[in-house]
């Protein structure tokens, strides 16, 4: 549970490994002594190349991963001290998850998808539909609420998945190569929204591999083979991801 | 999450794949079926045969005495223990009555152009009686009728002094009345009983409503003489006798009691005292040993449904790897996903549970037709215990899937394809 001491950083990773096969000759250090703070109202990229660890960092952040060693403290609270029920609600209320591939539950339509973390939290049944509703009417897909995600494009999925994310009202919003699978256009939509949400007061960790997409967020945190090797603030350059585009080779 | 949450998320995954649902409890349907039918036939058929033994009555103790002497010229000279058995009987409070009850054989009845010699007892091959049936014949005192759970519904009973004045009289059962008169009514009317005529006093009122199962004899068709008449009907000296009891709980008490009587009567013990509730006890002990039998067949027939669902339980955890680590990530706990499984593991086996009653349901019927001649339903416990059981073997045989899902790791589960 995040004890809202509001002395605390909100995000606290203290030398942080994610080793896996530790002691093998194949040990993998995906996260290598990473530390790491975030505040409140943030808007942190983190980059770098694949395999360079950085959606082991997203994870370990998330809740959904627990590191090998080191501390990570969420809100000044020890996330290792906390149970998986605690782990649960975490994830549940104050992490919105954006990921590349949507993983929204195609079993399911689009207003159950969104309706889903509500569910999980125990917010009875009409409250849940008229939040869901917002939602989905912010990210403008308040027509299809009862599409399954396969009728939709790639695009509005990716929608479906942020109205999910922020149907909870959470304080972070999380996203792990939310454009990867978008063309330019539509990615360039989902990172507005995303600075939006920043703008009112959320904060947001992209992860990306993109350096034109990393150059739309306030601050940098660049991973090569598990360690953090640049960590500054930026100015925004909103053009920086169609440049690139136009360029052409680099898809958003 | 709430409990309704989770049964129509449990809906729809089962609806989703209607055809791979079906398959699936095809195993618990069968098995429940086979429970359904096997527990109820045996039922019904114990309820038929408490029937058959409370139309003779409860709280009725036999006594049988063996005791026969003949003289030089071969005469039955046997003593006649009837007047010291119900003297007495009739000194102990809990007796209602007390009576000879012999069979007589070798008796001819006849009426107008009905008679014995033309009747036999035949059964088809389905056990049903072909034609008519010989009632059958017995001896007792004016408190035979009492002692067979008997009533009276037209003319008088059997009489003390029938006995002592030796008159030629008799009492017809519902069936055997139907038998010689028809609708006509029987008393007044003299019957030819071995070319004498005997005097029908009463009729008495049909013991069971359904007589027509050949199995057993029928308890209506019956004709009653009065004990003293037995000798020159060809019987022998009455050595069966009927005591019934006020209150069916003192038979082991009255029993006894009859017993230490008959020993200082008696000479060497030569008499057997038993109540039909030791018959009754016997046969539901045999009955329930064959019920055993096959519900353990059924059970197993269960158990191999029940794996069949925690197969097929185990392989959509594997294929919705992905779906429950995205449950995961956004706020789903263990507890919930265990409460999915098990829900929707639960549930197909409860639907199986229902088409199995279903068909359960129509097994017993025809089997009951077929074996018993009875109608015979499933009783609301026995629908009741079949569905829990489908259910329990639901949560049973998915909980190993349920908790394999609960223990995915969330990473994990997301990164599945």
């Amino acid at each position: 549970m995040i004890r809202g001491d509001s002395m605390a950083h909100l995000v606290e990773l203290l030398d942080v490994y994610k080793i896996y096969g530790e002691g093998l000759e194949s040990e993998v250090r995906a996260l290598d002594g990473v530390s790491l703070t975030i505040e409140r109202g943030e808007f942190v990229a983190v980059v770098g190349q694949s395999g360079s660890g950085k959606s082991t960092m997203m994870n370990v952040l998330g809740c959904l991963d627990v590191p090998t060693r080191g501390e990570y403290l969420l809100d000044g609270t020890d996330v290792r001290e906390l149970s998986d029920r605690q782990l649960s609600r975490i994830r549940n209320k104050q992490i919105g998850f954006i990921f590349q591939q949507y993983n929204l539950i195609q079993s399911l339509t689009v207003l159950e998808n969104v309706e889903l973390p509500l569910i999980y939290q125990g917010i009875d049944p009409i409250d849940r539909r008229d939040m869901a509703l917002e939602a989905l009417e912010r990210v403008g897909l308040s027509e299809r609420i009862k599409h399954h995600p396969t009728e939709m494009s790639g695009g509005q999925q990716q929608r479906v998945a942020i109205a999910r994310a922020i149907a909870t009202r959470p304080p972070i919003i999380m996203a792990d190569e939310p454009t990867g699978a978008l063309d330019s256009h539509t990615g360039l939509e989902v990172l507005a929204f995303l600075r939006e949400l920043n703008n009112e007061g959320s904060t947001v960790i992209l992860i990306t591999h993109d350096n034109g997409i990393a150059a739309t967020a306030r601050r940098v945190v660049r991973l090569t083979d598990g360690k953090i090797v640049e960590d500054h603030p930026q100015d925004v350059d909103w053009y920086a991801p169609v440049q690139r585009a136009k360029k052409g080779g680099m898809d958003l | 999450m709430n409990l309704w949450q989770a049964v129509k998320m449990a809906w729809k995954s089962i609806w989703g794949k209607k055809g791979r649902s079906a398959l699936t409890i095809l195993g618990i349907f069968i098995g429940i079926a086979a429970v359904m039918t096997i527990v109820s036939v045996m039922d019904g058929y114990k309820r038929a045969m408490t029937a058959q033994y409370s139309a003779m009555g409860t709280g009725i103790i036999n006594v049988t005495i063996y005791d026969w002497s003949y003289d030089e010229q071969g005469n039955d000279v046997s003593k006649d223990y009837f007047p010291d058995l119900r003297a007495f009987c009739n000194s102990l409070k809990e007796v209602q009555g007390v009576s000879p009850q012999g069979r007589l054989y070798n008796v001819t009845v006849s009426y107008s152009t009905k008679s014995t010699a033309n009747m036999r007892r035949q059964l088809d091959d389905n056990g049903n009686l072909i034609g008519e049936a010989p009632p059958d014949m017995y001896y007792g005192s004016d408190q035979y009728s009492r002692c067979n759970n008997l009533t009276l519904v037209r003319g008088r009973d059997l009489a003390a002094l029938d006995m002592s004045k030796y008159n030629q009289v008799c009492t017809l059962g519902a069936d055997a009345a139907k038998l010689f008169f028809g609708t006509t009514n029987p008393v007044g009317k003299n019957l030819m009983v071995n070319g004498t005529a005997y005097r029908v006093v009463g009729v008495y009122a049909p013991r069971l409503e359904d007589n027509n199962t050949g199995y057993n004899s029928n308890l209506d068709n019956i004709i009653i003489f009065p004990y003293t008449d037995q000798r020159m009907l060809g019987g022998e000296k009455p050595n069966e006798f009927v005591v019934k009891l006020r209150d069916s709980n003192k038979l082991k008490e009255v029993k006894a009691r009859i017993n230490g009587f008959l020993k200082g009567v008696v000479p060497n013990e030569n008499f057997y005292v038993y109540s039909n509730d030791q018959w009754q006890q016997a046969e539901e002990a045999a009955l329930g040993m064959v019920g055993g039998v096959l519900a353990g067949i059924a059970a197993i027939s269960l158990l191999v449904g029940g794996i069949g669902i925690m197969n097929i339980m185990l392989v959509t955890v594997t294929e919705r790897t992905r779906e429950i680590g995205i449950r995961r990530a956004i706020g789903a706990q263990r507890a919930s996903i265990v409460a999915q499984f098990l829900i929707e593991a639960a549930m197909l086996c409860g639907f199986g549970g229902l088409v199995g009653i279903a068909v359960g349901t129509g097994g017993s019927l025809i089997l009951g037709q077929i074996l018993f001649k009875m109608t015979i339903y499933p009783s609301f416990p026995v629908t009741l215990g079949a569905f829990s059981l489908s259910v329990a073997i639901g949560i049973l045989f998915g909980s190993y899937p349920a908790a394999k899902a609960s223990r995915l790791q969330p990473v994990e589960a997301l990164r599945a394809e």
